[in-house]
């Protein structure tokens, strides 16, 4: 029996020896060496190729600064704000992120999230225009005169489409041109019925259009109508009133949900998601002819196995809004224990060699820097520099800012009109039905939420 | 009389293998699909058999970098295993204990313990997340280990009907030799528990190996990450076309370490069921 | 140190059970006060609890949502588990005949629930997909349109029902066990009594199992009150709500919108609402199960 009894000895000491080493790795990452020693900060960003390319800037960063080690954590886009919570409740907070999910600048700034970078950028004597950053774009994260993000990515929405399905159709390309009034959406709908095919066959089944045109809050916008009360944009993003149930806004979600079910030229939920999964994007499996998206999609350029073409959005209910965009700031967050080497790192990413090299590593992601939107314009294989150029500066041009930078608490926000427009993108419920109740809800969250 | 019985046991026969068909059909579709291109995955009416056979879908499991499988399986079996050393080691120290010695306030301590086999582990998930987070032991795997090293209900259950089928005359010849109680039962109620030892291992495997919500809760950083949580991650917007077939591979891998503990411990495990399950 | 016989007992016993004794109090009792205690607060982790009182009660009970998973909850346990648990009893009786192949079809009808959690989740997402999916292909075959399943909110719930069925094996397996436990004596002697099957059944085997089947049902509800994986995974509780287990959406309240007290007033309630269950369950049992030489503890 001495056998069984140096077993059990064995395996007991064992686990416990494992137990003792998995936790000093546990612990391993909150310690602090003497001044000297080198510090490690983390970069918190979204689980996909086009933003875990930092990694690949590392090393470089690295060199360039010995005494700071970067490690990179990610979140798929859906999880991103949670985990982003759990972590700073955990006391794990990332030094460095940006609102890469579905929260945005406001909501993180009213739960006391981010650093006042002013001070540091003072004694640094940053100047954006060293980094090709317009004021206008420095300001939209001053809050009272203080900075807290710098912007580093500049995404618009734009219209990417499939130039082998319109080749085989016959029909002509959709215009870049911001200035071509010709171009409403009325005439996309146009078009897209010329493209769509509707067969049994799933393989055979394509449709002309998907219009993923912001977040759903933001939809009515583009159609002219108003959902948020005006003094949103100056009290630091919380709307005393909300106009979800107005006429206006029920005909805007009616004229989107009318691609779907009345025009017929938009894939019902059912059709993305089997061809491209819960959250894919069915763009890409080569079935959509004209994708209404945040130019982010650009980035996965490599994996489109089809001609792709850039082109201007449509003219819907407002002619001045015809885009939404995106700035995305890098900020700080307020448990970081080194914002001064966190700052560095954001410096880091907005030289124009870095804002270029990250246009290569990530397939397309645009640079807030002007010195580096020339490489930007020209890294899209297939698709003519000018072309880009135009659809952007169109963009910006005739661009609003994204709601999500600006409204308080709106992840929650997203999180219930996201769940409550299914039946109605389902086709299950009509618009003018579920928008009262949905109307409703977003009251008793707000009121909630704001108190 | 016996056409009766005949008939009877046809009739069972034929439904067992209908039956059998409808259970094992979707097998046979998960391992197809794993073994089909990214284009033939999207057809249908689908193809029972593929038209040729991807074995390097499953190479590509693990060397898309997206993915990192090797990653996820080695930290599942690191956790699966340290918690079934922990589960089978501790249970069976608190089921002897609850056999053989007739404390005072026994029955008590053991309807408690009963009871927390009713615990739902939402009832205490947030406390304990808490608690855990404060002593910073966050994206680590000791969350998920520790605890198993203070005994599981339904394993200390199970162990202790095995015990209590041990007569006490087995003891006697150790008390004659003058053994203390721990050798005792180190060296005479341990080794018969083989049986029901090996069953409270591989319960405790397939439960870990398949737990989604406490991984979730502790693990952060994709380093860290369990298979339930890498393989839930490949259908979120990670990737832009879900990749079927690789989820597939995914799954078969998945289920490779339990049916494989199952088929070599089957007579084992039976035969734990029937001394420990019973009565 | 000379302990008497009794003080011998009592020391070894808590000796030997020390190690869950203090995992008790620690992972367990701890807990569950703490529960009760954040269940009155307001609490975001970020700054630190706010007492409320029982605000956190009031809200749930007048919350949609709250119960709307509570319904879900219910709905998917009173439907999936007796027919699980009937149906591996069928099989298990229809297995412990004296037929061809009896290993194999065991191992076959036991086979699919080894294949559980996430991976199950993965297999049946496809399995169910409206377009190219496995199921709806074999519904073809008996004419049946394409169901969009887990798009649809009337049907995803049935949809992790049937998921559900698939994993009857395991609990078919311990039935089989437990069937092959009646002693032959009994059922022969029901048959020289000239006994119908079916009377022979509710008679002689059914109250001979009686026991383990009261087990399995208990373990089924409580299991079933937890369900998390098939939302986490597939639906996010979705589509319209209709998916959003008890878990699930005390799992989202804590971690998602962290509510943290709000969820811990949602834990304390499922822990109530198991006990009670629990308690009927046992005290109606008494109708139908039968100890051999009597009640056990």
């Amino acid at each position: 029996m001495k056998n069984g009894r140096k077993l059990w000895f064995v395996m007991l000491a064992t686990s416990m020896l494992l137990t003792l080493f998995l936790s000093a790795c546990g612990k391993g990452g909150s310690s602090e060496g003497s001044s000297s020693d080198p510090v490690t900060i983390t970069y918190y960003t979204i689980d996909s190729p086009d933003r875990t390319f930092v990694e690949k800037l590392i090393p470089d960063f690295e060199s360039k600064h010995p005494n700071i080690k970067v490690k990179v954590d990610k979140a798929p886009y859906e999880q991103f704000d949670s985990k982003l919570q759990a972590n700073i409740a955990a006391k794990k907070s990332p030094d460095i992120t940006s609102h890469f999910g579905y929260g945005g600048f406001m909501e993180y700034y009213n739960k006391g999230l981010l650093t006042d970078l002013t001070d540091i950028m003072k004694v640094d004597n940053f100047k954006a225009s060293d980094y090709g950053i317009q004021d206008e774009l420095m300001n939209i994260y001053k809050v009272d005169g203080k900075t807290y993000g710098i912007p580093s990515n500049n995404y618009v929405t734009l219209m990417l489409y499939n130039k082998d399905m319109f080749d085989k159709a016959g029909v002509s390309y959709p215009p870049s041109d911001y200035e071509d009034k010709s171009w409403t959406f009325d005439k996309m709908i146009e078009m897209a019925k010329k493209l769509t095919v509707v067969s049994d066959d799933i393989t055979k089944t394509q449709y002309g259009v998907d219009f993923g045109w912001g977040e759903l809050d933001m939809r009515p916008a583009y159609f002219g109508a108003k959902v948020y009360s005006d003094d949103a944009w100056t009290n630091g993003g919380k709307p005393s009133e909300t106009y979800f149930g107005s006429p206006e806004a029920i005909a805007a979600y009616q004229k989107w949900i009318g691609l779907i079910w009345d025009q017929k030229v938009s894939p019902p939920p059912a059709f993305s998601k089997a061809v491209a999964g819960q959250f894919g994007d069915p763009f890409l499996s080569g079935k959509i002819g004209m994708s209404v998206v945040g130019s982010w999609s650009l980035a996965s350029q490599k994996d489109f196995n089809f001609k792709v073409g850039v082109a201007a959005v449509p003219i819907g209910g407002n002619k001045d809004v015809r885009s939404v965009l995106y700035v995305d700031p890098l900020f700080v967050l307020k448990d970081s224990k080194h914002p001064k080497e966190a700052y560095e790192f954001i410096k880091y990413m907005l030289t124009t060699e870095v804002q270029e090299k990250s246009i290569e590593l990530s397939g397309g992601t645009p640079p807030v820097n002007d010195n580096a939107k020339e490489k930007y314009y020209n890294s899209f294989e297939g698709v003519d520099p000018q072309v880009i150029k135009q659809v952007y500066e169109g963009a910006n041009k005739y661009g609003v800012e994204s709601y999500n930078h600006l409204i308080s608490n709106y992840s929650q926000l997203n999180e219930l009109l996201i769940n409550e427009f299914q039946s109605v993108q389902n086709g299950d419920q009509k618009v003018e039905a579920a928008l009262p109740g949905i109307q409703e809800k977003i009251t008793k969250l707000l009121e909630r939420l704001n108190k | 009389m016996m056409n009766k019985q005949l008939i009877s046991r046809g009739l069972a026969f034929l439904i067992l293998i209908v039956c059998t068909a409808a259970m094992i059909s979707p097998i046979f579709f998960m391992i197809s699909t794993s073994l089909k291109t990214k284009s033939e995955m999207l057809l249908f009416p689908p193809t029972w058999i593929p038209q040729s056979f991807q074995w390097e879908n499953f190479k590509e499991l693990f060397t898309n970098d997206e993915i990192k499988f090797g990653v996820l399986y080695q930290n599942s079996i690191i956790i699966a295993v340290l918690t079934v050393i922990g589960t089978v080691f501790s249970s069976a120290v608190v089921a002897y204990g609850f056999s053989r010695y007739r404390g005072k306030g026994r029955n008590l301590m053991f309807m408690l313990m009963i009871s927390t086999m009713m615990l739902p582990y939402p009832a205490i998930m947030i406390p304990q997340f808490l608690l855990f987070s404060e002593m910073n032991w966050m994206d680590t795997f000791l969350p998920l280990i520790v605890p198993a090293f203070f005994g599981s209900a339904y394993q200390i259950f199970l162990l202790r009907q095995f015990f209590n089928t041990l007569p006490n005359e087995l003891y006697d010849s150790g008390k004659i030799d003058g053994a203390s109680e721990l050798r005792m039962f180190r060296s005479i109620a341990l080794p018969l528990s083989g049986p029901a030892l090996a069953t409270v291992a591989i319960f405790s495997f397939v439960w870990s190996w398949n737990d989604l919500l406490a991984p979730v809760l502790y693990l952060n950083s994709q380093e860290k990450f369990t298979l339930p949580i890498g393989m839930a991650a490949m259908i979120s917007s990670k990737f832009r076309i879900a990749p079927w077939n690789l989820l597939m591979c995914a799954a078969i891998m998945a289920v490779i370490p339990v049916v494989a503990l199952f088929a070599v411990a089957q007579k084992r495990f039976t035969e734990g069921i029937v001394l420990t399950g019973i009565k | 140190m000379k302990l008497s016989a009794s003080g011998r007992e009592n020391f070894y016993f808590y000796l030997f059970i020390m190690p869950w004794l203090i995992g008790f109090i620690i992972f367990a009792l701890y807990p569950i006060a703490a529960s009760l205690f954040y269940s009155f607060t307001d609490y975001d982790i970020i700054s630190s609890p706010k007492f409320v009182g029982l605000a956190n009660y009031q809200e749930l009970f007048q919350d949609e949502l709250f119960y709307k998973s509570i319904w879900v909850t219910f709905k998917y346990t009173i439907i999936s588990v007796p027919l699980t648990l009937i149906l591996s009893l069928i099989f298990a009786m229809l297995i412990n005949q004296k037929i061809p192949a009896k290993g194999f079809f065991r191992t076959a009808m036991y086979f699919p629930s080894m294949v559980s959690g996430v991976s199950m989740s993965l297999l049946w997402f496809w399995i169910f997909n409206p377009q190219i999916g496995f199921f709806n292909y074999i519904l073809s075959w008996f004419g049946v349109k394409p169901q969009l399943w887990f798009l649809d909110e009337h049907l995803a719930l049935w949809a992790l029902i049937i998921m559900s069925f698939w994993g009857m094996g395991a609990g078919m397996l311990i039935f089989l066990a437990a069937l092959q436990g009646v002693p032959a004596s009994l059922l022969e002697a029901a048959k020289l009594d000239g006994a119908s099957r079916w009377s022979t059944f509710w008679n002689v085997t059914f109250p001979m199992i009686s026991p383990i089947f009261l087990f399995q049902l208990i373990m089924a509800i409580i299991e079933s009150f937890q369900v998390f994986t098939p939302a986490y995974v597939m639906t996010q509780g979705g589509p319209n709500y209709s998916t959003r287990f008890y878990v699930y959406h005390l799992y989202e309240s804590a971690f998602k919108n962290f509510r943290l007290g709000y969820a811990s007033a949602m834990a304390w309630l499922l822990l109530i609402a198991v006990l009670i269950i629990t308690y009927i369950i046992m005290k109606t049992s008494n109708h139908y199960v039968y100890y051999e030489g009597g009640k056990e503890s």
